[in-house]
């Protein structure tokens, strides 16, 4: 299958035959290999729920930095190449900026989430007319948005092609396809935040290889009342201690 | 002009040459003021477009509609408020496709700010004042100066006869410096905006030979924007 592939994978911008970008699916193909990130939004607010893969006992855990800030009212998490992961993060984190500086409000998620979409694009053999260096890959990541406009909550998904759509619920990572079926099976719009905190854990708990513990997770929450909040590491014991 | 510039110097100077100084900018007159109440805002500005002793017209609309909540009143240099309320127009049609939605009030004045900002040391020799119905359904005004200086205020008067103007709101609008017997100031009516917004135009075009000819007013609700002419002197 990938001898006959090859013929296209050399310019990354080559459509096959087909119709299909290689390189481009092959970034979306790198994302399974990434750790396992669970978004949920519900009428209170959305969680964003990554696990974290220690694989030494001398690697400090709270390095690992898989849910960030991008501005008070959006955060991300990332699954797939991590260095690949700032570079995107560092966009929307300075489109976010602007547009405050701009036009005095808060970006909108989905304007934010075009942003880094737009630059996720930009990869091809030949850089901008303005002499910028060309980026000669698709990104390696894929991005859950989660944030409030006008108090609402809103889950947003991107992945390598630049695509990004409105979810309820969205699973991305190693463990997202049998993540998202357990999404599909117990997710309620009416479900409050609390639930939803815990169908992350329980989620989880069943596609991770390693116990679920406070230390290889990350819980945050995007509420309209306390926006972005990280979750300390007693509360994330304490809400896995809590699990059915 | 400078003390050590060639026309000090007889021996230097070419007889029939002369220096013409760049000198980019004319004032073409006209006022502006906008009062804001609690659902509704009300913008006005005289017609008459001027250059010296000269009127260039006396049916000039200095108010820019904006959005069907927000309107801008520019004078000072023509040509400038021309290119300023031009790009102005770009801008907020182009934020309409990046973020699928009209621009606010107050994004609108934030940008309208960094717009002129921009031009820091070439600046647009205007007079604005934007009015508008704010995210909370509330009236708005804010003012600038020439390099974009931002301030959000309840009533304000610009251009030509701005300081003429501006102590009439403060005593008529401002309710400033009177005894009201411990009373508070009685709530401001549409009515009653667009009444001294009107008489501060007739004063103005009595002492200002700048400003006269007519008044446009555009009165700002939720529901839209309604507009009303007033004729002024015409001398």
């Amino acid at each position: 299958m990938f001898l006959t592939r090859s013929e296209y994978d050399r310019g990354v911008n080559t459509f096959s035959p087909e119709g299909r970008l290689f390189q481009v699916e092959y970034a979306i193909e790198a994302i399974k290999l990434g750790s396992t990130a669970i978004g949920i939004c519900t009428k209170e607010g959305v969680v964003l729920a990554v696990e974290k893969r220690i694989t030494s006992p001398l690697m400090v855990p709270s390095s690992v930095e898989k849910i960030v800030e991008v501005d008070k009212h959006i955060g991300c998490a990332t699954s797939g190449l991590m260095a690949d992961a700032r570079t995107l993060i560092e966009r929307a984190r300075v489109e976010c900026q602007n547009h405050w500086f701009v036009y005095n409000e808060r970006m909108s998620i989905e304007s934010c989430a075009q942003a880094v979409s737009t630059l996720a694009i930009q990869f091809g053999d030949s850089g901008d007319s303005d002499g910028a260096a060309a980026m000669s890959r698709p990104f390696g990541v894929a991005i859950l948005f989660a944030g409030v406009e006008n108090k609402k909550p809103q889950l947003w998904h991107m992945d390598p092609s630049g695509t990004f759509v409105r979810h309820s619920a969205k699973a991305i990572g190693s463990g997202s396809e049998g993540a998202q079926q357990n999404l599909q099976d117990n997710f309620t719009p009416e479900m409050s935040l609390k639930d939803a905190i815990d169908l992350c854990l329980n989620t989880l708990k069943q596609v991770m290889e390693e116990k679920l513990s406070s230390t290889n997770v990350e819980v945050m929450t995007m509420t309209a009342e306390k926006e972005y909040y990280m979750f300390s590491k007693q509360e994330v014991e304490e809400h896995i201690s809590n699990l059915a | 002009m400078s003390s050590l510039g060639f026309e000090q110097f007889p021996d230097y100077q070419v007889p029939g040459v002369s220096h013409a100084d760049f000198s980019p900018y004319e004032s073409n007159g006209g006022s502006i003021v906008a009062i804001a109440g609690e659902d509704f805002v009300v913008i006005a500005a005289d017609t008459r477009l001027s250059s010296g002793y000269n009127i260039h017209t006396r049916t000039q609309n200095k108010l820019f509609p904006l959005s069907n909540k927000t309107v801008l009143a520019s004078t000072g240099c023509w040509c400038d408020t021309l290119s300023l309320t031009g790009l102005m127009k770009v801008r907020m049609q182009s934020y309409e496709h990046t973020h699928l939605k009209t621009m606010t009030t107050d994004a609108v004045a934030q940008m309208l700010s960094i717009t002129m900002y921009n031009r820091r040391f070439f600046p647009y020799y205007v007079s604005n004042i934007l009015a508008g119905i704010d995210k909370d359904g509330k009236g708005v005004v804010f003012s600038y100066d020439p390099i974009g200086h931002c301030e959000r205020a309840t009533y304000r008067a610009g251009g030509t006869a701005g300081s003429l103007l501006q102590p009439v709101l403060d005593n008529q609008i401002g309710y400033k410096n009177m005894n009201l017997n411990g009373e508070e100031p009685p709530v401001l009516t549409k009515d009653r905006a667009v009444a001294v917004a009107s008489d501060t135009f007739i004063s103005a075009a009595e002492r200002d030979i700048y400003t006269g000819d007519f008044v446009l007013i555009n009165i700002i609700t939720a529901d839209g924007i309604e507009t009303k002419e007033l004729q002024l002197r015409q001398d």
